[in-house]
């Protein structure tokens, strides 16, 4: 039984295929102007202009437990440490600045309430339907569960795991059951949306 | 530190022309790619200049102990794959017979130009995804495990895909041999 | 870190490959998972929906919306053939809707794809190629895809809809008609009734300028 890798035919192909192209000297040219004409990459993003042009980062997971244990909106948090895409922390003057949101998200609460629960959690698309990652908290006085995350513009998917039991968001539109026997709801999230 | 290691450092201390020196180094070899897989050169070109350029602004992503040439080929791949998305594919005409391919695995002769098209006329005969595995597997000579890095496909679907590739080849080998 | 994809030590890839792949990825919000949970599927199941993303990426259709089913089927138990079956379906639907209604944006797109996965029929989608300055698909779709998982009939679903947006409607319309709806039908109106009243009493023309976010509507105060 031959090898149908090392046929002869497909050997040939590939021995050709393998064969240097000649390239276009303009067509390089071209590019280095083209890269000649675009801003510097560098490793630190100097402070202006994280002020000017947010960039994206994914907060790190300090500051989201800082945003989900209640301290709302920019201008709360003073410093803290933000993280690149590529885990190295990148410093922050410490100066009143609250860690910068991406610009693409948005930071959105959530609510339930459910006196008689004793746990709560918010699944979704934006936790890869994990739900050991964003557990709610509920505040002691009237069995309402909050939690507050940063969510991506766009829509969102999610439901509540309530003692176990799935649950939709009553005061949110239904995404119809993806099949595995539960309806969904729905968040929708907009720049700069108001928390 | 190797020698892409350290042109992207002194790229990122502010020297642009280390970034030529990168792409002189990989620039011929990625055409080659991008031609075989996209099957012409404007779409390869378009490629190209979008890969080196995202590969240009996302340096400072790139670390030391991976190696340059897979994180650009990252890049490369999702750029032809963008690019052969959105655009209708054009088939080009050869002239050339079809009845040199029976002579030609046991010749020894120089190849001209047109060969070289005839050979992209067959691989523009395979299915984009077998095509790309392909190239990847034989024209690049990558591992299936730095391919499956690469496309951000499984190992198995991809050892799949080449097999594919290779029974298509075969298939048509046997076609024209016996017409 | 989040990754965007999980790593797949199963494959034996070296960490730097991995970081490698990581440092690519746009970032998406907050979409990753932890290390391991693609592995509850078996290499086969696993292997087919692989496949399938590497598919929907050629296409430039979103993977991580389906790679989402996956997540959600794992996290709520369903066996391997079902989240299979799951993401089958919603790839077919996400096609469809991209061949509907062209080149929208992937929020859309997952939007549109309910809508079908709820009821509608591809060609209803037509109507929505077209929008206005002030109009926005997204909430259009998700009105429609509630409505019709609440039982109301697709085609009149389909008729509140459209002649709302045909006639310009915004965001807030399609907000309030819900919130009105829903409501109707918590106290016991027929779903499909419920909907053609409330559509009647929808003035007709929107008014034209820009409308802001009504209050209240990123925070779901839920009363039972």
């Amino acid at each position: 039984m031959i090898d149908s890798e090392q046929h002869p035919y497909v050997e040939w192909i590939a021995r050709e295929a393998r064969r240097p192209v000649v390239t276009d000297p303009v067509a390089r040219e071209r590019l280095m102007a083209a890269i000649r004409a675009e801003p510097a990459p560098t490793t630190r993003v100097p402070f202006w202009r994280r002020v000017v042009e947010p960039r994206a980062l994914l907060l790190s997971p300090a500051t989201m437990g800082l945003l989900a244990a209640g301290l709302v909106g920019i201008g709360v948090v003073a410093g803290g440490l933000a993280m690149n895409r590529d885990g190295r922390s990148v410093d922050q003057p410490r100066v009143g600045v609250a860690p910068q949101l991406p610009v693409s998200d948005t930071v959105v609460r959530f609510v339930l309430v459910a006196p008689q629960a004793e746990t709560v959690s918010l699944v979704g698309d934006f936790n890869g339907w994990d739900s050991t990652r964003t557990p709610m908290a509920r505040a002691a006085s009237n069995g309402v569960w909050t939690v507050t995350l940063p969510l991506s513009v766009g829509r969102h998917v999610y439901s509540f795991l309530v003692d176990g039991k799935w649950s939709v968001d009553p005061n949110a539109p239904l995404a119809p059951d993806d099949g595995f026997g539960h309806a969904n709801s729905v968040r929708i999230v907009r720049k700069g949306s108001a928390l | 530190m190797s020698d892409d290691a350290a042109d992207v450092q002194r790229v990122l201390a502010g020297d642009v022309d280390a970034y030529a020196a990168l792409v002189d180094r990989y620039y011929d070899r990625c055409a080659r790619f991008a031609i075989r897989m996209l099957g012409n050169r404007d779409d390869a070109e378009d490629a190209l200049q979008a890969t080196f350029l995202r590969a240009y602004r996302a340096l400072n992503r790139y670390q030391e102990r991976d190696r340059f040439s897979a994180w650009l080929y990252r890049i490369l791949v999702n750029q032809c794959r963008s690019i052969a998305a959105r655009r209708a594919h054009r088939e080009r005409v050869f002239v050339r017979e079809e009845a040199l391919l029976l002579n030609a695995p046991d010749r020894a002769v120089t190849w001209s130009g047109e060969d070289e098209e005839f050979v992209q006329r067959v691989l523009n005969e395979l299915d984009p995804l077998l095509r790309e595995a392909f190239l990847l597997k034989y024209i690049e000579e990558m591992s299936y495990e730095e391919m499956s890095a690469l496309t951000g496909v499984g190992v198995s679907a991809l050892k799949m895909r080449v097999k594919r590739a290779c029974d298509r080849l075969r298939e048509r080998w046997e076609r024209i041999k016996n017409d | 870190m989040p990754l965007h994809r999980p790593p797949r030590f199963a494959f034996g890839l070296s960490l730097a490959a991995l970081v490698a792949l990581a440092a690519i990825r746009p970032a998406a919000g907050q979409d990753a998972a932890p290390v391991d949970r693609m592995v509850k599927l078996d290499q086969y199941n696993r292997a087919a929906v692989e496949l399938m993303f590497d598919s929907a990426a050629t296409l430039g259709l979103p993977v991580s919306y389906l790679r989402s089913v996956v997540y959600e089927g794992i996290e709520k138990h369903a066996d391997n053939r079902a989240i299979v079956r799951a993401v089958r379906k919603q790839f077919d639907l996400l096609k469809t809707a991209r061949a509907t209604l062209g080149a929208i944006d992937s929020g859309e797109l997952s939007g549109a794809a309910a809508v079908l996965y709820a009821g509608a029929r591809p060609n209803q989608l037509h109507s929505f190629r077209v929008q206005q300055k002030s109009q926005n698909r997204l909430e259009a779709f998700t009105v429609w895809a509630d409505l019709l998982t609440r039982g109301v009939p697709a085609e009149d679903a389909f008729t509140g809809i459209e002649k709302l947006w045909a006639d310009g409607a915004d965001d807030a319309t399609f907000l309030r008609l819900w919130k009105n709806v829903q409501s109707d039908i918590l106290q016991g109106l027929n779903p499909g009734t419920a909907l053609q009243n409330r559509i009647r009493e929808t003035p007709v023309r929107a008014s034209p300028q820009t409308v802001k976010p009504p209050e209240g509507q990123q925070e779901n105060q839920s009363s039972r």
